[in-house]
Protein backbone atom coordinates (compact mmCIF):
# COMPACT_ATOMS: atom_id res chain seq x y z
CA UNK A 1 0.00 0.00 0.00
CA UNK A 2 1.42 3.24 -0.74
CA UNK A 3 2.74 5.74 2.24
CA UNK A 4 -0.02 8.06 2.01
CA UNK A 5 -2.80 5.29 2.28
CA UNK A 6 -0.68 3.89 5.20
CA UNK A 7 -0.96 7.03 6.80
CA UNK A 8 -4.55 7.83 6.33
CA UNK A 9 -4.94 4.10 8.35
CA UNK A 10 -2.80 4.86 11.01
CA UNK A 11 -5.12 8.14 11.59
CA UNK A 12 -8.21 5.76 11.41
CA UNK A 13 -6.45 3.32 13.68
CA UNK A 14 -5.55 6.03 15.75
CA UNK A 15 -9.43 6.78 16.57
CA UNK A 16 -10.02 3.80 16.52
CA UNK A 17 -7.82 3.02 19.50
CA UNK A 18 -8.89 6.25 21.03
CA UNK A 19 -12.54 5.25 21.45
CA UNK A 20 -12.04 1.78 22.12
CA UNK A 21 -9.59 2.69 25.35
CA UNK A 22 -12.45 5.40 26.34
CA UNK A 23 -15.62 3.37 25.40
CA UNK A 24 -13.56 -0.18 27.68
CA UNK A 25 -12.56 2.22 30.82
CA UNK A 26 -16.26 3.80 30.90
CA UNK A 27 -17.76 0.05 30.67
CA UNK A 28 -15.62 -1.65 32.81
CA UNK A 29 -14.65 0.64 35.29
CA UNK A 30 -15.28 -0.69 38.89
CA UNK A 31 -18.39 1.44 40.89
CA UNK A 32 -16.59 4.36 43.31
CA UNK A 33 -17.61 4.69 46.35
CA UNK A 34 -19.90 7.28 47.37
CA UNK A 35 -19.75 7.15 50.84
CA UNK A 36 -17.45 5.75 53.75
CA UNK A 37 -20.91 4.59 55.54
CA UNK A 38 -22.15 2.42 52.96
CA UNK A 39 -21.24 -1.34 53.40
CA UNK A 40 -18.25 -3.06 51.32
CA UNK A 41 -19.62 -4.83 48.26
CA UNK A 42 -19.62 -9.00 48.49
CA UNK A 43 -16.65 -10.18 47.14
CA UNK A 44 -16.80 -10.49 43.64
CA UNK A 45 -17.50 -14.26 41.59
CA UNK A 46 -14.36 -15.93 40.60
CA UNK A 47 -13.85 -14.22 36.91
CA UNK A 48 -14.48 -17.17 34.40
CA UNK A 49 -11.28 -18.75 33.23
CA UNK A 50 -11.20 -17.24 29.47
CA UNK A 51 -10.68 -13.42 31.25
CA UNK A 52 -6.98 -13.58 30.65
CA UNK A 53 -6.51 -10.00 31.55
CA UNK A 54 -7.11 -8.35 34.38
CA UNK A 55 -9.59 -4.57 34.36
CA UNK A 56 -6.42 -3.66 36.19
CA UNK A 57 -3.90 -3.71 33.48
CA UNK A 58 -6.48 -2.59 30.87
CA UNK A 59 -5.11 0.97 31.06
CA UNK A 60 -1.71 0.31 31.09
CA UNK A 61 -2.38 -1.45 27.79
CA UNK A 62 -4.41 -0.06 26.14
CA UNK A 63 -2.41 3.51 26.63
CA UNK A 64 0.78 1.56 25.61
CA UNK A 65 -0.89 0.58 21.97
CA UNK A 66 -1.93 4.23 21.66
CA UNK A 67 1.12 5.61 21.97
CA UNK A 68 2.78 3.07 19.86
CA UNK A 69 0.47 4.13 17.15
CA UNK A 70 1.25 7.71 17.67
CA UNK A 71 4.83 6.72 16.94
CA UNK A 72 3.92 4.57 14.03
CA UNK A 73 2.61 7.35 12.46
CA UNK A 74 5.40 9.46 13.66
CA UNK A 75 7.62 7.27 11.51
CA UNK A 76 5.63 6.71 8.65
CA UNK A 77 5.80 11.11 8.46
CA UNK A 78 9.54 10.21 8.30
CA UNK A 79 9.80 8.22 5.73
CA UNK A 80 7.57 10.70 3.55
CA UNK A 81 9.58 11.00 0.37
CA UNK A 82 8.84 15.05 -0.17
CA UNK A 83 11.66 16.05 -2.18
CA UNK A 84 10.27 19.25 -2.53
CA UNK A 85 11.07 21.97 -4.92
CA UNK A 86 7.19 21.58 -5.09
CA UNK A 87 4.55 21.96 -7.29
CA UNK A 88 6.66 24.39 -10.14
CA UNK A 89 9.88 22.04 -9.67
CA UNK A 90 7.80 18.67 -10.47
CA UNK A 91 5.82 20.35 -13.57
CA UNK A 92 9.23 21.61 -14.90
CA UNK A 93 10.69 17.80 -14.48
CA UNK A 94 7.73 16.19 -16.16
CA UNK A 95 8.05 18.91 -19.13
CA UNK A 96 11.72 17.81 -19.52
CA UNK A 97 10.83 14.13 -19.35
CA UNK A 98 8.64 14.52 -21.87
CA UNK A 99 10.42 16.74 -24.05
CA UNK A 100 13.27 13.77 -23.62
CA UNK A 101 10.51 11.42 -23.86
CA UNK A 102 9.54 12.30 -27.57
CA UNK A 103 13.35 12.50 -28.59
CA UNK A 104 13.87 8.79 -28.03
CA UNK A 105 10.50 7.74 -29.21
CA UNK A 106 11.81 9.62 -32.70
CA UNK A 107 15.27 8.04 -32.42
CA UNK A 108 13.20 4.32 -32.08
CA UNK A 109 11.01 5.12 -34.68
CA UNK A 110 14.26 5.71 -36.69
CA UNK A 111 15.71 2.36 -36.13
CA UNK A 112 12.96 0.81 -36.55
CA UNK A 113 12.33 2.27 -39.98
CA UNK A 114 15.84 0.94 -40.70
CA UNK A 115 15.36 -2.21 -39.24
CA UNK A 116 12.45 -2.86 -41.68
CA UNK A 117 14.51 -1.41 -44.70
CA UNK A 118 17.41 -4.04 -44.06
CA UNK A 119 14.84 -7.00 -43.48
CA UNK A 120 13.64 -5.46 -46.77
CA UNK A 121 16.88 -6.18 -48.47
CA UNK A 122 17.52 -9.56 -46.08
CA UNK A 123 14.21 -10.80 -47.99
CA UNK A 124 15.58 -9.62 -52.03
CA UNK A 125 18.86 -11.06 -51.10
CA UNK A 126 17.68 -14.39 -49.74
CA UNK A 127 14.83 -14.69 -53.30
CA UNK A 128 17.82 -13.88 -55.47
CA UNK A 129 20.61 -16.60 -53.66
CA UNK A 130 17.21 -18.92 -54.02
CA UNK A 131 16.43 -18.12 -57.69
CA UNK A 132 19.93 -18.56 -58.90
CA UNK A 133 20.55 -21.72 -56.93
CA UNK A 134 17.42 -22.93 -58.58
CA UNK A 135 19.03 -21.82 -62.00
CA UNK A 136 21.49 -23.89 -61.46
CA UNK A 137 19.85 -26.66 -60.77
CA UNK A 138 17.68 -26.62 -63.47
CA UNK A 139 20.69 -26.27 -65.75
CA UNK B 1 -44.53 -6.37 -0.31
CA UNK B 2 -45.12 -3.95 -3.13
CA UNK B 3 -42.62 -3.77 -5.72
CA UNK B 4 -42.69 -1.21 -8.50
CA UNK B 5 -41.96 -2.16 -12.22
CA UNK B 6 -39.19 -0.40 -13.72
CA UNK B 7 -39.31 2.73 -15.34
CA UNK B 8 -39.64 3.16 -19.15
CA UNK B 9 -36.65 3.59 -21.18
CA UNK B 10 -36.19 7.24 -22.52
CA UNK B 11 -38.63 8.34 -24.83
CA UNK B 12 -35.99 9.88 -27.51
CA UNK B 13 -35.25 6.03 -28.66
CA UNK B 14 -37.97 6.65 -31.23
CA UNK B 15 -35.40 9.31 -33.12
CA UNK B 16 -33.27 6.81 -34.27
CA UNK B 17 -35.62 4.46 -36.22
CA UNK B 18 -33.41 4.84 -38.78
CA UNK B 19 -29.95 5.59 -37.72
CA UNK B 20 -28.88 2.10 -39.62
CA UNK B 21 -29.95 3.71 -42.86
CA UNK B 22 -28.84 7.34 -42.69
CA UNK B 23 -26.68 8.23 -40.04
CA UNK B 24 -27.45 11.80 -39.98
CA UNK B 25 -31.25 11.59 -39.57
CA UNK B 26 -31.02 10.94 -35.94
CA UNK B 27 -29.84 13.86 -33.41
CA UNK B 28 -26.03 13.31 -32.03
CA UNK B 29 -25.35 12.82 -28.72
CA UNK B 30 -25.21 15.79 -26.10
CA UNK B 31 -21.70 17.14 -25.16
CA UNK B 32 -20.15 16.16 -22.41
CA UNK B 33 -21.62 18.38 -18.81
CA UNK B 34 -19.39 21.25 -18.27
CA UNK B 35 -19.40 22.45 -14.32
CA UNK B 36 -21.84 21.88 -12.24
CA UNK B 37 -25.16 19.55 -12.83
CA UNK B 38 -27.98 18.05 -10.58
CA UNK B 39 -27.89 14.09 -9.87
CA UNK B 40 -31.44 12.83 -8.29
CA UNK B 41 -31.44 16.06 -6.03
CA UNK B 42 -27.56 16.79 -5.07
CA UNK B 43 -25.25 18.91 -7.06
CA UNK B 44 -22.22 17.64 -8.14
CA UNK B 45 -19.24 18.61 -9.81
CA UNK B 46 -16.70 18.13 -12.41
CA UNK B 47 -14.11 19.92 -11.47
CA UNK B 48 -12.06 17.65 -9.57
CA UNK B 49 -9.97 19.45 -7.11
CA UNK B 50 -9.93 18.86 -2.80
CA UNK B 51 -12.52 21.45 -1.38
CA UNK B 52 -10.71 23.77 1.07
CA UNK B 53 -11.60 23.22 4.99
CA UNK B 54 -13.32 26.43 5.49
CA UNK B 55 -15.76 25.35 2.09
CA UNK B 56 -16.55 22.68 4.36
CA UNK B 57 -16.67 24.76 7.24
CA UNK B 58 -13.95 23.46 9.33
CA UNK B 59 -11.30 25.53 11.07
CA UNK B 60 -8.08 24.43 9.56
CA UNK B 61 -5.35 24.58 12.49
CA UNK B 62 -2.09 24.70 10.40
CA UNK B 63 -0.59 27.44 8.40
CA UNK B 64 -2.39 28.79 5.03
CA UNK B 65 0.44 29.14 2.44
CA UNK B 66 1.29 27.73 -1.11
CA UNK B 67 4.26 26.21 0.45
CA UNK B 68 3.30 23.41 3.29
CA UNK B 69 5.88 21.59 5.14
CA UNK B 70 3.68 18.99 5.50
CA UNK B 71 6.15 16.58 7.97
CA UNK B 72 6.48 19.73 10.30
CA UNK B 73 2.25 19.90 10.07
CA UNK B 74 1.88 16.15 10.28
CA UNK B 75 4.05 15.73 13.59
CA UNK B 76 2.51 18.61 15.61
CA UNK B 77 -1.29 17.86 14.84
CA UNK B 78 0.32 14.16 15.62
CA UNK B 79 1.40 15.65 18.91
CA UNK B 80 -1.38 18.01 19.63
CA UNK B 81 -3.83 14.98 19.27
CA UNK B 82 -2.49 13.21 21.77
CA UNK B 83 -2.38 16.15 23.97
CA UNK B 84 -5.85 16.20 23.43
CA UNK B 85 -6.74 12.66 24.02
CA UNK B 86 -5.07 13.30 27.65
CA UNK B 87 -6.99 16.39 28.47
CA UNK B 88 -10.27 14.30 27.47
CA UNK B 89 -8.71 11.31 29.74
CA UNK B 90 -8.77 14.12 32.92
CA UNK B 91 -11.82 15.86 31.81
CA UNK B 92 -13.87 12.56 32.39
CA UNK B 93 -12.30 11.99 35.58
CA UNK B 94 -12.73 15.47 37.20
CA UNK B 95 -15.60 16.86 35.24
CA UNK B 96 -17.40 14.32 32.96
CA UNK B 97 -19.99 16.28 32.01
CA UNK B 98 -17.55 18.61 29.79
CA UNK B 99 -16.44 16.40 27.72
CA UNK B 100 -18.52 17.84 24.98
CA UNK B 101 -15.81 20.34 23.56
CA UNK B 102 -12.91 18.18 24.30
CA UNK B 103 -14.24 15.63 21.73
CA UNK B 104 -14.85 18.23 19.44
CA UNK B 105 -11.40 19.55 19.16
CA UNK B 106 -10.05 15.85 18.37
CA UNK B 107 -12.47 15.43 16.31
CA UNK B 108 -11.18 18.98 14.39
CA UNK B 109 -7.71 17.69 14.67
CA UNK B 110 -8.39 14.04 12.55
CA UNK B 111 -10.28 16.19 9.68
CA UNK B 112 -7.38 18.46 9.44
CA UNK B 113 -4.91 15.47 9.60
CA UNK B 114 -7.29 13.65 7.17
CA UNK B 115 -6.97 17.04 4.95
CA UNK B 116 -3.65 17.70 5.05
CA UNK B 117 -3.27 13.52 3.80
CA UNK B 118 -5.49 14.37 0.80
CA UNK B 119 -3.79 17.96 0.16
CA UNK B 120 -0.61 15.45 -0.33
CA UNK B 121 -2.08 13.15 -3.84
CA UNK B 122 -1.65 15.54 -5.79
CA UNK B 123 1.61 15.47 -5.59
CA UNK B 124 1.73 12.08 -5.19
CA UNK B 125 0.01 12.02 -8.54
CA UNK B 126 2.96 13.99 -10.36
CA UNK B 127 5.58 11.83 -8.62
CA UNK B 128 3.80 9.06 -10.27
CA UNK B 129 4.02 10.36 -13.61
CA UNK B 130 7.59 11.77 -13.50
CA UNK B 131 8.51 7.78 -12.42
CA UNK B 132 6.24 6.56 -15.04
CA UNK B 133 8.06 8.82 -17.91
CA UNK B 134 11.66 7.94 -16.59
CA UNK B 135 10.76 4.08 -17.01
CA UNK B 136 9.58 4.39 -20.17
CA UNK B 137 12.20 6.28 -21.49
CA UNK B 138 14.76 3.96 -19.76
CA UNK B 139 12.81 1.08 -21.65
CA UNK B 140 12.67 2.97 -25.00
CA UNK B 141 16.61 3.50 -24.78
CA UNK B 142 17.50 -0.67 -24.05
CA UNK B 143 14.73 -0.71 -27.08
CA UNK B 144 16.87 1.22 -29.89
CA UNK B 145 20.72 -0.18 -28.20
CA UNK B 146 19.08 -3.87 -28.71
CA UNK B 147 17.98 -2.82 -32.52
CA UNK B 148 21.04 -1.18 -33.08
CA UNK B 149 23.00 -3.98 -32.12
CA UNK B 150 20.50 -6.38 -34.06
CA UNK B 151 21.16 -4.78 -37.00
CA UNK B 152 24.52 -4.54 -37.23
CA UNK B 153 24.72 -8.01 -36.74
CA UNK B 154 22.41 -8.84 -40.15
CA UNK B 155 24.37 -6.76 -42.06
CA UNK B 156 27.50 -8.58 -40.80
CA UNK B 157 25.75 -11.66 -41.38
CA UNK B 158 24.09 -10.54 -44.95
CA UNK B 159 27.59 -9.39 -46.43
CA UNK B 160 29.52 -12.31 -44.84
CA UNK B 161 27.13 -14.50 -46.99
CA UNK B 162 26.82 -12.50 -50.10
CA UNK B 163 30.96 -12.82 -49.95
CA UNK B 164 30.55 -16.62 -49.89
CA UNK B 165 27.75 -17.01 -52.20
CA UNK B 166 30.18 -14.61 -54.56
CA UNK B 167 33.00 -16.61 -53.83
CA UNK B 168 31.31 -19.82 -55.22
Amino acid sequence: MDIISQLQEQVNSIAALTFNTFGTLQRDATPVKLSPNYPDPPPAPVPPPDDATKFEDQPKLMSAALVKAAKQFDALVAALPLSDGGEEAQLKRIEELQAENDAVGQELQRQLEAAGLLLCSILITFSYFFSSIILTLLF
Amino acid sequence: MATATYPPPPPYYRLYKDYLQDPKSAPAPPPPVVGTYVCFGSTYTTDDILPSLEEQGVRQLYPKGSNIDFKKELRSLNRDLLLHILELADVLVSRPSQYARRVEDISLIFKNLHHLLNSLRPHQARATLIHILELQIQRRKQAVEDIKRRREEAQKLLKESLGAFEAQ
